[in-house]
């Protein structure tokens, strides 16, 4: 076994003039540094002593999830692969680590020693600093996909379109107001109503979008207006709509007498309801 | 380094399990020599290339003569005859269209590269020894990591294995399916113009199994990605060293393993089943280090000489007060005066130190000559003190 081991000490030398001289496939040249990207480089520099590979007694500091490990190779393990590397779990207390470093490096060479407590250090200050960031709330950036972005917005338009979003509005009022759900809210009388609502049913046989025909009951608008009209039946108590328009009439030419109105509809009702109240 | 007590490499069946251990052959003990294996690489590489060449007769399928001079064009040869686009365009020349090219390729270009048998043999040897060195291997790109030893020796039944089925199960047991799976992985369409001239993919090399005698086991890994098959008998470089880079994944069969001492014999004597004496290495323990920096050396070596001593760090005595005092001692004093004749300008009341001065920097000459006798009645007072200190420990003891 002794020979074994003399006879692979040899080999350190060759090792890196192959590597260096030759070809390694985890260096990276660059023009002024030659990086390793071998998992176990301590340095992540492409050395003589730095290198994984040339040296047949090694030390590295790995950390995985949270945990620093120490890995140490010796040329007793050299031949075989699979048991080189020795993987001690290292404490968490930092002191405690380093500690623990020197105790299974004791005897080692100066600068393994301290190239595994520097990449230790290195190691606890970035887990720190994840720590710290987890804490922190950072937006999480999404990518925009323009193709993806197009294809929906094309996609919405066109389901809204499908929808009818109108309609649907419209018919579920018309059902909500034949339940009799607005009977306490809304103040109308039951015959204006029931025109109404024959007119509505009308068209929901005919399956039109807009009632033309009832322009004069009701404005183009939807529905939704009901309630806005209901403030306008409440002014004039219960007179007919006709009456209501000569009102609305007069008091338009009141409003443009007056000179400081700015929203019609407010002075529209102002004034009107100031007269018929008085 | 003795050469009687050889290490042992461990068999593996083709299960994984270790069994008995076989001795390792001086092959994988022999030189390392990148250089040798990349020359004849290169080589070698040549020799399986085929002739390419443009046609004999290309841009002289015409009968064009010059025009000579006088004609107010070049002389150019020029395609002879009438009634067509062609006639009277320049004809022959590399510049011209339909010519023939600069320099057309020749058949009998030198396409193969002799090489002395020895040095192939050499570089075999030398890339059976890297194929023996982990680091060498994983340097190359295997996926060694997993795999119990190098050199990674199988027992005979890998040779009868003739399912790939199985093959790939074998392989799986010695952890070196991870190198079959990188290359998978690597297969891509070929760069260039190759992947249309049948040549459409590419990937990378896989482990190379050697056998002593084919019983199947041909059939059954031929097919796996990136796996080479080979014989003892026949190991070829382009194989051992792809790319001219030392360091293949080898898996042998023990008759294979076994076998490498009849084609290379042991260290000093000729090999049983060629004429060939292996490469005996020219020093016995190449580690260099550590043979300077050994006790039986260093005890003979003389001295370092003493070496120039560094120039150390230079600082700017503008800024930095020591170098300041030895360059010019007299600075800091009159910075001070400085000072204070600026703060007696200004009306100002500092410390009653600068008042004490009396701020005459008009006065210089004089007040060198009294800062001069000044230190020297300081060095004086010094030297006493030093004296007294002397003595007075001395009492004590």
């Amino acid at each position: 076994f002794i020979v074994r081991l003399i006879a692979k000490m040899q080999h350190d030398e060759v090792i890196w003039q192959v590597i260096n001289q030759g070809f390694c496939s985890f260096k990276i040249k660059l023009e002024k540094q030659n990086f390793c990207r071998n998992k176990f480089n301590v340095t992540g520099l492409c050395n003589r002593s730095s290198c994984p590979l040339a040296n047949s007694r090694y030390a590295t500091v790995l950390e995985e999830k949270g945990i620093c490990y120490l890995y140490i190779k010796t040329i007793e393990r050299a031949h075989s692969p699979k048991n080189l590397w020795e993987k001690i779990k290292l404490r968490r207390n930092y002191a405690t680590a380093l500690k623990q470093i020197s105790d299974h490096l004791q005897y080692w060479p100066n600068f393994n020693v301290h190239k595994c407590k520097q990449r230790l250090t290195k190691i606890h200050q970035y887990l720190i600093r994840m720590r710290k960031l987890k804490l922190k709330v950072r937006p999480k950036l999404v990518g925009i996909h323009k193709k993806v972005e197009r294809r929906e917005k094309v996609r919405e338009a066109k389901a809204e379109k499908a929808a009818r979003l109108e309609n649907a509005i419209k018919n579920e009022l018309v059902e909500r107001l034949k339940q009799g759900m607005y009977d306490e809210v809304v103040n109308f009388p039951q015959q204006v109503w029931q025109k109404a609502l024959d007119g509505v049913e009308g068209e929901m046989d005919e399956d039109r979008d807009q009632g033309e025909e009832y322009d004069d009951v009701y404005d183009e608008e939807d529905e939704d207006e009901e309630e806005e009209e209901s403030e306008f039946v409440e002014a004039y108590d219960e007179d007919i709509m006709g009456s209501d328009i000569e009102d609305y009439e007069d008091a338009f030419a009141a409003m443009q007498q007056d000179d400081d109105d700015d929203d019609d509809d407010d002075d529209d009702d102002e004034p009107t309801s100031k007269k018929k109240k008085t | 380094m003795s050469g009687s007590a050889r290490p042992l490499v461990g068999v593996y069946s083709i299960t994984g399990e270790s069994g008995n251990q076989v001795k390792l052959p001086d092959v994988f003990r022999a030189p390392v020599r990148h250089d040798i294996v990349n020359f004849v690489h290169t080589q070698v590489c040549k020799n399986a290339r085929i002739p390419y060449a443009v046609c004999r007769r290309a841009g002289h399928r015409t009968s064009a003569e010059s025009w000579g001079t006088g004609r107010a064009v070049s002389r150019i040869p020029r395609v002879a005859g009438g009634g067509t686009s062609r006639s009277g365009q320049g004809a022959f020349g590399n510049m011209c269209r339909g010519g023939h090219m600069f320099s057309p390729t020749k058949v009998f270009r030198r396409w193969h590269r002799r090489c002395n048998k020895n040095m192939r043999r050499y570089a075999v040897c030398s890339a059976l020894a890297a194929s023996a060195v982990p680091a060498l291997v994983m340097a190359r790109g295997h996926q060694i990591r997993d795999v119990p030893e190098i050199p990674l020796v199988v027992s005979n039944k890998i040779q009868g294995i003739n399912k790939t089925k199985a093959a790939k199960l074998a392989l799986t047991a010695l952890n070196a399916s991870t190198d079959t799976d990188k290359v998978k992985a690597t297969k891509k369409v070929r760069v260039g113009k190759g992947k249309r001239r049948n040549r459409r993919y590419v990937m990378k090399k896989g482990p190379m199994i050697v056998f002593a005698k084919n019983q199947g086991g041909f059939q059954g890994f031929r097919n796996l990605p990136g796996v080479t098959l080979a014989k003892v008998s026949a190991l070829n470089i382009l194989e051992l060293a792809p790319g001219g880079h030392l360091g293949r994944f080898i898996i042998w069969s023990e008759d294979a393993f076994t076998a490498l001492k009849d084609y290379f014999g042991v260290f000093g004597k000729e090999a049983s089943a060629r004429k060939y004496k292996m490469p005996t290495p020219l020093i016995k323990n190449s580690d260099v280090t550590s043979i300077i920096n050994s006790k039986a050396i260093q005890a003979i070596t003389r001295p370092q000489k003493s070496k120039k001593p560094k120039k150390g760090v230079s600082h700017n005595p503008l800024r930095h007060n020591p170098t300041m005092f030895k360059l010019r001692p007299y600075e800091f004093q009159r910075r001070r005066m400085v000072a204070a004749a600026i703060a007696c300008r200004r009306g100002l009341e500092k410390n009653g130190q600068l008042f004490k001065q009396k701020p005459k920097v008009k006065k210089y000459p004089m007040k060198k000559k009294a800062y001069r006798a000044q230190l020297k009645s300081k060095a004086k007072a010094a030297k006493d003190a030093k004296a007294k200190a002397a003595k007075a420990p001395a009492k004590k003891k």
